[in-house]
């Protein structure tokens, strides 16, 4: 789909170029913040 | 190639939010807030005058940096392009959770309740900060177009959605898995089964192409874009294929994410119920939080629920693709090449599961809030766990109950009251539960009822981890969901139409309905 809509990288509902990566990321920000909510709380 | 555009935008972004907080915090705007308010305490005081001070600052300093400043091709370049979309969604989402929606029930409270459901129209339709977020965006990309500095952000939005859904795991604990485990599983085992079969089998009735009917199948049965994209190798679909179901789902989903809400509150539906007839009728995880918002915008316990069936679906995932894979090699005989399914599954299956998953297991170790922490609130009678001496029932109060516990039948309802009146405190959960339901029964007097619904409070309290939380969790949501919108254009929607719409519409329109029936019949937990 990436190729229809032009994007150079990643897709028309992504910035990241595969799923993974972009579950990774989403993975180590929860974790950030979870980390962050437990010493602030 | 340079991604950030040299645009005052996310300048003049900055800019808006700065004036927005200085205006709350000034409490020049304070007579707009109190009218916003409807007679009651304006609820987002606190966010107006925090969250638009942080985020202009930042705005205001990367913003003048990518007007004024010089832009190489790289990483950084790209990954800060992003920003001012991102930006520009966020302001979109305050303005709409702070303003727009507050003034929407303003006016919907003016026109008085409609007829006999005893809610005011804007409850019924469901029109709040959710709703309106993901109108807006849809208004934004299909009348004005999401402009060029925006774009990259715009793509931001699924990331929000995922780290929200991760984030959800800290909600939950072993306890509550208990009482909803069992059920989902049965439930939603069914009904991605049989919306699997159903599609497969109007597809080959109505002969459209295997690839098309098996990548609509997952699409239609699981959950959504992530089901469509882990299968579509294994049925060997085509792009176009692919787009349809997409189409087709966004489009029954959006439909879906409006009616549901009305459904529900024309029922009287309980928290637990539309959750988990959300979580069970609608196909998009997104969409799924975007109706159990809908439904219950002040809190997120619906939310919670509708989660908990939503990722037991999208557990069943390689189970799926694994009948797919079977039932398409059986269909096309003469396939030349094989899939290897087990790679299909590991490369496809959705790790920001696997992180809901962790953070559940964290919050199930107490690390957040006491391990028997349900829904973020839990049990507490010692001052080590937050109960307040101050509480303890006073001796006119104890004679009050002493007095009319001869009112009370059962057993286990007068004993809690007992231990209640001899200790000054509520002694145990299950003697909470006891209480809860004696309140419920209206059994004794306003006064006596005031008073255990006073014992009943000192002893529950919200864990303020959670709390922090649910902030975090309702913020990602509004903005994965105003992006989401403006995904969502008229061409899309488009390409639902023909055979795919005309199939998923039937299987969607039979699983919502059979669900319904389930839900109405079997779940009468409330909270």
């Amino acid at each position: 789909m990436s190729e229809e809509q032009g994007y150079d990288r990643g897709s028309s509902l992504s910035i990241f170029g595969s799923d993974r990566r972009e579950d990774f990321m989403a993975l180590t920000f929860a974790l950030i913040i979870a980390f962050g909510v437990y010493f602030a709380y | 190639m340079v991604y950030t555009k040299k645009s005052p935008a996310l300048l003049i972004i900055g800019l808006v939010m700065l004036a927005i907080w200085y205006l709350a915090d000034s409490g020049m705007i304070a007579p707009y807030l109190e009218h916003l308010a409807a007679g009651k305490k304006y609820k987002y005081g606190a966010e107006l005058t925090s969250l638009p001070l942080y985020f202009g600052i930042i705005s205001v300093v990367i913003g003048a940096w990518q007007q004024f400043g010089s832009h190489k091709e790289g990483h950084w370049d790209y990954y800060s392009s992003t920003i001012a979309g991102g930006m520009f969604i966020l302001l979109i989402a305050m303005l709409v959770r702070w303003f727009i929606a507050p003034e929407v029930a303003v006016i919907s409270m003016s026109m008085g309740k409609v007829g006999d459901t005893g809610k005011y129209i804007h409850k019924l339709l469901g029109l709040n900060y959710v709703v309106m977020g993901i109108l807006t965006g849809i208004i934004i990309v299909n009348v004005f177009k999401v402009p060029e500095w925006a774009k990259n952000g715009v793509r931001l939005s699924r990331l929000g959605l995922k780290t929200g859904v991760i984030l959800l795991g800290t909600l939950y604990s072993a306890a509550e898995l208990k009482n909803l485990g069992g059920l989902s599983i049965v439930m939603i085992g069914f009904f991605v089964l049989g919306s699997v079969g159903m599609v497969l089998w109007m597809g080959s009735r109505r002969k459209i192409p295997n690839s098309m009917g098996g990548v609509l199948s997952a699409g239609m049965g699981v959950c959504g874009v992530s089901a469509t994209v882990a299968s579509a190798p294994v049925v060997q679909a085509k792009s176009v294929e692919i787009a349809y179901t997409i189409g087709t789902i966004l489009l029954w989903g959006v439909g879906c994410m409006f009616v549901f809400p009305i459904i529900g509150n024309l029922l009287g539906m309980s928290h637990v119920q539309f959750g988990a007839w959300a979580g069970t009728g609608i196909l998009n995880s997104a969409q799924v939080a975007g109706a159990a918002l809908a439904y219950q915008p002040d809190g997120i316990e619906t939310l919670k629920v509708a989660e908990i069936f939503n990722i037991t679906r999208v557990l069943v995932l390689p189970i799926i693709v694994i009948w797919l894979a079977v039932w398409y090699v059986k269909k096309e005989e003469s396939a030349t090449h094989t899939v290897n399914v087990g790679r299909v599954i590991f490369e496809k299956f959705p790790v920001f599961v696997l992180g809901f998953i962790l953070l559940f297991a964290l919050s199930t170790t107490g690390m957040f809030a006491p391990a028997n922490h349900y829904k973020g609130k839990y049990f507490g009678n010692t001052a080590e766990s937050g109960f307040k001496e101050s509480k303890l029932l006073k001796a006119d109060q104890a004679a009050l109950l002493q007095g009319e516990s001869v009112k009370i039948e059962r057993a286990d309802r007068k004993e809690a009251v007992q231990r209640l009146i001899d200790n000054g405190k509520i002694m145990s959960i299950e003697d909470d539960t006891a209480i809860r339901g004696l309140i419920n029964a209206k059994l004794l007097s306003k006064d006596a009822n005031k008073v255990l619904k006073g014992s009943h409070k000192a002893v529950r309290h919200t864990a303020k981890k959670i709390k922090a939380f649910r902030n975090w969790i309702v913020w990602l949501f509004a903005f994965g969901l105003v992006g989401l919108g403006m995904q969502i254009t008229v061409g899309s929607m488009k390409q639902a139409g023909g055979q795919p719409a005309v199939i998923g519409g039937i299987v969607g329109f039979t699983k919502a309905a059979l669900s319904l029936l389930v839900v109405m019949l079997l779940i009468s937990e409330t909270i």
